[in-house]
């Protein structure tokens, strides 16, 4: 029962705060008062893999796995994130050693929490230097191709991390139900960045969706994104003031795929990038599928206290431009 | 679609003389161009499950709606009964996205928005070589064509693109009729259509088709 309420959930080891940027989630620095998004200066990010497997996984499946989920991230045709293998290394993920590094490391502790990312950044010029992903070996892992009942599948688990290695937040595209004696049952997903992975045995999280295309799209833009899709952009009220945290969701409703974003400011604006011309439904809702804690710093006052609804006029995407203003409104439970 | 039906029998047909075309070889028209309804398929957004399968986070049904709009024409016969006709139309029919089956209860809705729609194309007239009655001023034909189609978002920042083609047919009543004169006839024309269109705001990917009427009035030189 434990282990099938895992949350995947990111841990961020930086010197300065990090923060959202608007479009998504995406980690961002504060250096001498400004806000950089955390991204990669350079590509290919070059990554070693430890050389300790677990039961069921060898150290070779674990870099094989690793592999897939990298080149996954890699083959979107609309970003130029690209990674490297640079070889198996005896250090554990987690040392500050100027490496990134992926492993297994035994955390029992951590009874909810299947892997976690952690990223070392100068704190002078907000350049990322390190980023550790760990595996907890605390529950059990598996590679086979089709999955393995009441085994957590590896590549989904580490195409989720390597989102957050690339610079990627946490979606809310994602439905759950409460479970008796606490945690949240995954019903369904729309993200790959969702923060609650599906259950053992699943491998529905092998394969990116629009959601995370459009954020890693938007970070690390490449090809004809800048030009071929568009954007929208606009702000969440209720009441009349602005509200923090309301996750926006744009149906492109000639294509079918759904894509996430919050209002992320004082001012309750939102905006979404990487998506297809044409005309798009919006929903508001807020965030009630996932603790508000794995979108938003603590500190932040997330408003979550209004009724699911959309907008009554249809959002028209222009190819290479923006929608223009766009309110939301919403209303009081 | 409107079938042309003889008012006459073939017996009665060959028994009289060939119908003398309406004066006139160039016709110019306005008039309006009512066009029915095009549902646009529905669309669900769908989140995907542990087991691979889809969870519905709501529906949409799509519908460009029914409007009225502005058509001209300009033709020319090219034979005793056949015109060609070259033709443009402007309507703003309302795009409508009904929401409902919302996974978290939210209360249906419908998203609009208006369009704005330009046609240009060509086609013919075709007129049978039956006469309601001799001398009568009213003309039967039949019409097929297509063209381009442009459709403009409301916001003007997104244009979309298609083409159309229409069959059907109607009649031509003549006004007046000055033979001698250079401005040979005045009239009213009066339509209906089947329009097909493809490509242009299309949820589906598929192939629209709608009735239409078109009501004009025209001169002839």
């Amino acid at each position: 029962m434990r282990r099938s309420l895992a949350l995947a959930l990111v841990a961020a080891m930086v010197f300065g705060s990090v923060q959202p940027a608007l479009a998504y989630l995406k980690f961002g620095v504060t250096v001498g008062g400004a806000q950089m998004t955390l991204k990669w200066a350079q590509t290919p990010v070059r990554y070693f893999v430890t050389d300790q497997g677990v039961s069921g996984v060898s150290a070779t499946d674990l870099q094989a796995a690793a592999g897939r989920a990298f080149a996954t991230w890699q083959a979107v045709p609309t970003a130029s994130i690209a990674y490297q293998f640079a070889g198996f290394t005896a250090a554990a993920p987690g040392r500050d050693d100027g490496l990134s590094t992926l492993g297994f490391r035994s955390r029992p502790e951590l009874d909810r929490v299947l892997a976690a990312t952690s990223f070392v950044v100068d704190a002078a010029t907000g350049t990322l230097v390190e980023s550790d992903i760990f595996f907890n070996s605390a529950f059990p892992w598996s590679v086979a191709p089709a999955g393995e009942a009441n085994r957590y599948d590896f590549e989904s688990i580490a195409l989720h991390e390597i989102g957050h290695l690339g610079g990627l937040g946490h979606s809310a595209l994602g439905e759950t139900e409460l479970r008796e004696g606490g945690g949240r049952r995954v019903l369904g997903a729309e993200a790959v960045m969702f923060p609650i992975a599906f259950v053992a045995g699943s491998i529905a999280g092998r394969t990116l969706k629009a959601d995370d295309i459009a954020g890693i799209s938007d970070l690390y833009p490449d090809g004809d994104f800048n030009q071929a899709l568009g954007s929208i952009s606009g702000r969440v009220t209720k009441d009349g003031q602005p509200i923090f945290g309301a996750h926006v969701v744009a149906f492109d409703v000639a294509r079918g795929s759904v894509v996430g974003t919050f209002s992320l400011n004082a001012q309750g604006d939102f905006s979404a990038g990487g998506l297809s011309p044409g005309p798009h439904v919006l929903r508001v809702e807020p965030i009630d599928d996932a603790d508000v804690e794995s979108f938003f710093e603590a500190a932040r006052t997330v408003d979550v206290d209004f009724r699911v609804g959309f907008i009554d006029r249809i959002v028209v995407v222009p190819r290479g431009g923006d929608s223009g203003e766009i309110t939301l409104r919403v209303v009081r439970k | 679609m409107l079938v042309i039906v003889p008012t006459l029998d073939a017996r009665a047909a060959r028994a009289q003389s060939p119908a003398a075309p309406q004066p006139g070889r160039f016709e110019v028209a306005i008039g309006s161009l009512w066009t029915g309804h095009q549902a646009l398929g529905s669309n669900d957004a769908n989140e995907t499950t542990s087991a691979g399968g889809s969870l519905t986070l709501f529906s949409t049904s799509s519908d460009l709606a029914s409007a009225a709009g502005l058509e001209g024409r300009v033709g020319v016969r090219l034979r005793r009964r056949l015109e060609a006709d070259v033709e443009a139309s402007y309507a703003r029919p309302p795009l409508r996205i009904a929401i409902s089956n919302d996974f978290e209860s939210a209360a249906p809705a419908t998203a609009t928005e208006t369009i704005r729609q330009f046609t240009i194309g060509a086609g013919v007239v075709w007129y049978p070589p039956y006469r309601v009655r001799r001398g009568s001023r009213v003309a039967p034909f039949a019409m097929a064509g297509g063209g381009y189609l442009r459709q403009l978002h409301e916001s003007a920042i997104l244009l979309e693109t298609g083409r159309f083609y229409q069959f059907g047919g109607g009649v031509k009543y003549l006004l007046a009729s000055r033979p001698t004169r250079p401005l040979k006839g005045l009239g009213a024309r009066l339509d209906v259509r089947a329009l097909v269109r493809s490509k242009g705001i299309a949820f589906d990917g598929g192939h629209y088709t709608s009735p239409a009427i078109g009501a004009s009035l025209f001169v002839r030189f």
